[in-house]
């Protein structure tokens, strides 16, 4: 079938949804393309909060600052400006939508303190903003009319002349194979989560929207900046959020000590997140962990705060741990949580190729830089979803319909008829990704060195050839995720292979990005951003670099 | 044992046969029944939905009275346990809400102080009363009949209410006393499931489906009869019993006992004592198969 | 530790053979034959794993031809509801040990929604309840100006926050009694959402809302079983959210219906005598004046006289009914 709208969203996340409901509201006719229900995307997993420089003595340069300073300096600074300086009404037109926000006495917005922010500016829902805002947004979805093409499963971009015209995509439920023509297309796929074994991640961040990008030929930026939480529960690696801290939460070594006086004097455990799991990890390697974790104490909060403002997380360690929380410390460690780098966009979410948007964080615009605060990024999706949706509609206006593509229709069905028809040689696909994702966590985690990098680039080399031994373990039409986790495994290959690169290009530390052979920050020469462009038939990324925007924030050095 | 018996207000209406059948078995079973005459209806939830202060005073009443019995109260109906047990509960842990119901109450003589304890009639065998002397009651061996256990939701659901964290167990009981009095218990989906009595006003149709669903399902499983514990259950499956064929366009035919008239038939009182020739569906073939007449 | 799952298998073109374990060549032998059947597996698991990590298992190093949703799988995206044991729950909140009955736990697609494979249902029956409540916020006028919220107490919002909790599973509409019987019924999960904006105090049409939600498929065709109550997995309590509703649809006066009509019945008999009049309630109920409704209840009415089922006709109050009557002068508002 071959269908055709103005607006193609990849994704039904915060970023998504907004993106399509803005264009909706610009008169395009949108559509969006998710592999899972609206309702099923990761955003729902943001617990803590979302950030805005709203209330009286805090003021958009102070976030702004608090952002770059985070970002280890890597962030553009006109970009944060646009985020922040937006903040404010995003946030109050989704209260407007119905979100039920935290109130103060007044019946004012009220706030919680966050990690790495110099004024307590994190609006919130409990410990379930993320889904509080998910789910007023999909009802404000519905309220629009937006089409929504629920589980689909996209395989392609479709590009012509250099321009990106649509998505080919798998109908879940029936198993046939679609091209959605468009005059502009917004990825908004979200995280890459899966490509590191553990991660705070859901299943299905798999890295989609990089990867199809990144074939289409638009070009990845600050890929080694991944963010390690320091708080996931020990085991399943689940997301203990910020927020715990953030009410007054202590980490807590072996000896009972609050180790963050070491680390971050002023701000203790509320210093930025790269800072604050380095700390837990050096605890750890230092012989005062408790078999490889810390403890997260909020005991002294007592009851009333933890079953009022945190109760997922109180759900979660009783769950999963058996820990209530009330009574006990959990056992925390830190864990893959968040991609800062990704598809290159300007402050419109749009990329460098025409008609191709991104949003959320799958895209870099860059406002991260090299680590993102808490609660920061709940906001990008939402400041950077209606700036894409907007761009992107106002692209269309201009923009003649698409015509063909049958032919890469034709081309897709090929390919995973080929794909369905190889037979099993003893690979499996969960077996290589666990591998992959294994590799990851040890080579390209919170330290790096140079020969770990090397050992990465040369594994991840031999994962790709196994890759293709990798044989679909169900030969049906009718729900074929056995299918799907192999294209999404191979998504994860080339999230993997531009972070790996990345990193080894990137010979200092910053941010999120700590190299053993090169520990210090090096402005002079790495004030920049690297850029992985994949060029047609070459098997190789080019290499380029941009410079980081820097406009009042001068880089100083970082402590909390 | 001395009770504070809450016998319900369709014990003593509609379902005649199970305030007789329960009053014969208070004997064998060593209950000394002290009946709360004074004590209101507990409003069935319809009372506390629309007027939750008003449903508090009421129980609260009640409560007050099995406590200046001093006596645990026992119901013979899942729905007065299930709205005795849920306001119960919030009266003995909810203490503004217990000074409210007392203010109302005050000068009627009573004040409840949190003490109560609800307990059905079936509950009371396993965990008061103890199946040695159960068992000892038994003249009658019901040898052959399969039996489909029926619950009603309000003894199970919600479950914290109800006690049943600390006593998972009281899922089982009517299962366990079946096999006890020597039938067969019939395992079906239906046995924890809604007869559709808090429906039969406003959805009539749907609700004679609903319990007419439940009785064929275990009429499929080779249930000779149902057992209930709840009057208004038995009110849906016996006396709606030949409209929900009707609406189901299917022979049902499965005659309903109330838990009463089943311990009794087991500790040899005849049929007649316990109305068993007093429902919609005939007991008459169930009977047979244990030798018995009505 | 050793678990044994039985899973409930369909695929609409055919059902993979059984016995697929680790070391065999997979995919395992195609077999055409398209019927629901269970299929037994055995994983090695930690003692407090949930059953979501026993089918993920099976599906990575056992059978990859097993669909089944999952995303987060810590309940909070609501992928996993399905049927354990017969009762719908969420297989990532679902402790195996604690499920496995007899050394197994069975697993299903619930059989109260249509099926696509496996354990992959068709929730578009929920999703079209949850349209059909409009849940979105219709908004109090005048809409705060956009760098202005509305200002109203945080209780009104902390009142709300066990509606929006809801993860979207499923899983009490997969065990409703009322929706077993009656398709037309919005089911626990929408009407908890229909409460969530009625309930929003900065919402508008909540009079509207109410006047819809009184009528057919609505709050009074919840047969209050409390099953919802009991399943749903993040303690939204659907029934008690219902239950508002209904109170606040008679508040606002949506009364002529057989639910408010039957309240107030109850209500006066129990004022009048201290018990239930079941003689004069469900004539009352379905409205007095309501010949077609009254006649439907008749063959039911004179077999269970028949029977000598019926309530005595002359109704006896309660000694010392004239308590009740006075609780009733003090609280009883509507019904006084």
């Amino acid at each position: 079938m071959v269908i055709d709208h103005d607006v193609i969203v990849l994704g039904a996340g915060l970023a998504g949804m907004r993106a399509a409901l803005e264009a909706a509201r610009d008169g395009a006719n949108v559509a969006i393309v998710t592999k899972v229900h609206p309702i099923r995307s990761h955003s729902s997993a943001a617990q803590g909060g979302i950030n805005a420089a709203i209330g009286e003595g805090d003021s958009w340069e102070s976030h702004a600052f608090d952002t770059i300073k985070g970002s280890d300096y890597l962030a553009d600074q006109d970009a944060v400006e646009v985020m922040v300086r937006e903040a404010p009404q995003d946030i109050i037109e989704f209260e407007h939508m119905g979100v039920i926000f935290y109130r103060n006495e007044e019946g004012r917005l009220g706030t919680r303190a966050f990690g790495g922010a110099s004024q307590a500016r994190t609006y919130f829902v409990g410990d379930i903003t993320g889904q509080a805002l998910l789910v007023t947004l999909y009802d404000q979805i519905l309220k629009a009319g937006v089409k929504v093409y629920e589980e689909w499963f996209a395989t392609k971009l479709y590009m012509d002349g250099g321009a990106c015209c649509g998505v080919v995509a798998l109908e879940m439920v029936t198993g046939e194979l679609h091209l959605l023509r468009a005059k502009a297309v917004i990825v908004a796929a979200g995280g890459m989560g899966r490509l590191y074994e553990p991660s705070t991640n859901a299943l299905i961040c798999t890295g989609d929207g990089y990867s199809l990008a990144y074939r289409a030929g638009a070009p990845l930026m600050d890929m080694a900046m991944v963010q390690y939480h320091p708080t996931t529960l020990a085991g399943s690696g689940f997301l203990m959020t910020e927020a715990a801290r953030g009410e007054g939460a202590y980490l807590l070594n072996s000896l009972g000590e609050r180790f963050m006086k070491k680390y971050a004097p002023n701000k203790m455990e509320l210093a930025a997140r790269d800072v604050t799991s380095r700390a837990e990890a050096t605890e750890i390697a230092e012989g005062r962990g408790i078999d490889g974790n810390v403890l997260l104490d909020l005991r002294h909060l007592g009851p009333e705060v933890i079953l009022k403002k945190l109760p997922q997380i109180h759900e979660m360690a009783l769950d999963y741990l058996s820990i209530d929380m009330i009574k006990e410390p959990v056992p925390v460690r830190p864990g893959m949580h968040y991609e800062m780098g990704g598809i290159k966009t300007d402050v419109e979410g749009a990329t460098v190729i025409a008609g191709l948007y991104a949003a959320g964080e799958v895209a870099c615009v860059s406002v991260h830089g090299g680590n993102r605060l808490g609660a920061n990024s709940l906001l990008d999706t939402i400041v950077f979803g209606r700036r894409s949706g907007r761009a992107a509609a106002g692209y269309a206006k201009g923009t003649p319909p698409n015509r063909g593509g049958e032919d890469v229709l034709r081309a897709e069905q090929e390919r995973l008829q080929q794909l369905l028809a190889r037979s099993y040689t003893g690979e499996t696909c969960a077996g290589l990704r666990l591998e992959l994702a294994t590799m990851m966590d040890e080579k390209v985690g919170l330290y790096r060195s140079d020969a770990g990098l090397h050992q990465a680039l040369e594994a991840l080399r031999g994962f790709r050839k196994r890759y293709e031994n990798v044989a679909v373990g169900d030969k049906g039409r009718v729900f074929n995720q056995a299918l799907t986790f192999v294209l999404e495994l191979g998504y994860l290959l080339d999230c993997g292979e531009t972070v790996i690169r990345d990193a080894i290009v990137r010979k200092e530390s910053r941010g999120a990005h700590t190299h053993v052979d090169y520990p210090e920050r090096n402005d002079a020469d790495w004030l920049k951003h690297t850029l992985l462009t994949l060029h047609r038939d070459r098997e190789e990324p080019e290499v380029s670099h941009v410079p980081v925007t820097i406009t009042r924030w001068k880089p100083e050095v970082r402590t909390y | 044992m001395k009770v504070a018996f809450y016998p319900g207000c369709v014990s003593k209406g509609a379902c005649p046969e199970l305030y007789v059948s329960a009053r014969l078995i208070a004997e064998p079973l060593g209950l000394e029944l002290h009946e709360l005459v004074s004590a209101p209806c507990t409003g069935a939830g319809v009372l506390s939905e629309q007027n939750r202060e008003l449903a508090d005073a009421l129980n609260g009443l009640t409560l007050a009275m099995a406590e200046a019995e001093g006596a645990d109260l026992m119901t013979i109906c899942s729905t007065c346990q299930g709205v005795l047990s849920d306001h119960n509960f919030h009266l003995k842990n909810d203490e503004a809400r217990r000074e409210k119901a007392n203010a109302t109450i005050a000068d009627q003589g009573y004040s409840y102080g949190g003490t109560a304890t609800v307990k059905h009639l079936l509950w009371m065998l396993f965990e008061d009363i103890g199946i040695e002397r159960v068992t000892a009651s038994i003249k009658r061996k019901l040898t052959g009949l399969k039996i489909a256990p029926f619950y009603g939701c309000y003894i199970l659901r919600p479950s914290e209410a109800l006690g049943l964290r600390e006593r998972p167990e009281r899922k089982t009981y009517l299962n366990q006393l079946i096999a006890l009095l020597g039938a067969e218990p019939v395992e079906y989906r239906g046995a924890t499931k809604c007869c559709g009595f808090p429906m039969l006003t406003f959805n009539r149709d749907k609700a004679l489906a609903m319990g007419g669903n439940h009785i064929i399902e275990a009429k499929e499983k080779g249930a000779d009869l149902l057992v209930t514990p709840c009057p208004l259950c038995h009110l849906n499956l016996d006396g709606q019993q030949p409209d929900a064929a009707r609406v189901l366009k299917q022979d049902i035919d499965v005659p309903i006992f109330h838990l009463p008239q089943l311990l009794g038939l087991a500790f040899g009182f005849e049929p007649d004592e316990l109305r068993l020739n007093h429902h919609v569906v005939s007991t008459k073939g169930a009977l047979e198969k244990v030798e018995l007449k009505v | 530790m050793q678990f044994t799952i039985e899973v409930g298998r369909y695929n609409p073109e055919g059902v993979y053979a059984d016995d697929a374990q680790p070391g065999l060549p997979f995919p395992p032998p195609w077999d055409k034959s398209p019927v629901r059947r269970y299929q037994t597996y055995t994983v090695d698991l930690p003692e407090h794993a949930v059953v979501l990590d026993a089918l993920i298992a099976i599906r990575e190093y056992l059978d990859p031809s097993l669909a089944v949703r999952c995303a987060c799988r810590s309940a909070i995206c609501g992928s996993c509801g399905m049927w354990i044991n017969g009762h719908a729950n969420l297989a990532c909140k679902s402790k195996l040990a604690a499920f496995s009955q007899g050394g197994k736990t069975r697993v299903e697609s619930p059989p109260s929604m249509p099926l696509i494979r496996d354990l992959v249902c068709d929730m578009k029956p929920f999703w079209d309840k949850h349209l059909a409540v409009r849940p979105w916020l219709e908004n109090k006028q005048p809409t705060p100006p956009a760098d202005r919220e509305y200002r109203v107490p945080n209780a009104s919002m902390e009142e709300l926050i066990q509606e929006v909790s809801c993860i979207s599973c499923g899983v009490c509409l997969m065990d409703c009694e009322s929706f077993a019987v009656n398709q037309d019924f919005l089911g626990p999960q929408a009407l908890a959402q229909a409460y969530r904006y009625a309930g929003d105090p900065r919402d508008d049409k909540t009079k509207e809302r109410l006047g819809q939600y009184s009528g057919p498929g609505g709050i009074w065709d919840c047969t209050h079983c409390f099953e919802c109550v009991q399943q749903c997995p993040k303690g939204v309590a659907p029934l008690d959210q219902i239950l508002k509703l209904r109170k606040m649809a008679v508040d606002a006066g949506f009364t002529h219906n057989p639910g408010t009509r039957h309240a107030d019945a109850f209500a006066e008999s129990v004022k009048h005598s201290g018990r239930l009049n079941e003689l004069t309630l469900m004539p009352k109920s379905t409205g007095l004046f309501n010949i077609v409704g009254q006649l439907k209840t008749l063959p039911s009415a004179i077999n269970m006289a028949r029977a000598g089922k019926l309530p005595p006709l002359i109704h006896k109050s309660i000694p010392g009914v004239e308590r009740i009557r006075k609780i009733f002068q003090r609280v009883g508002g509507r019904f006084k």
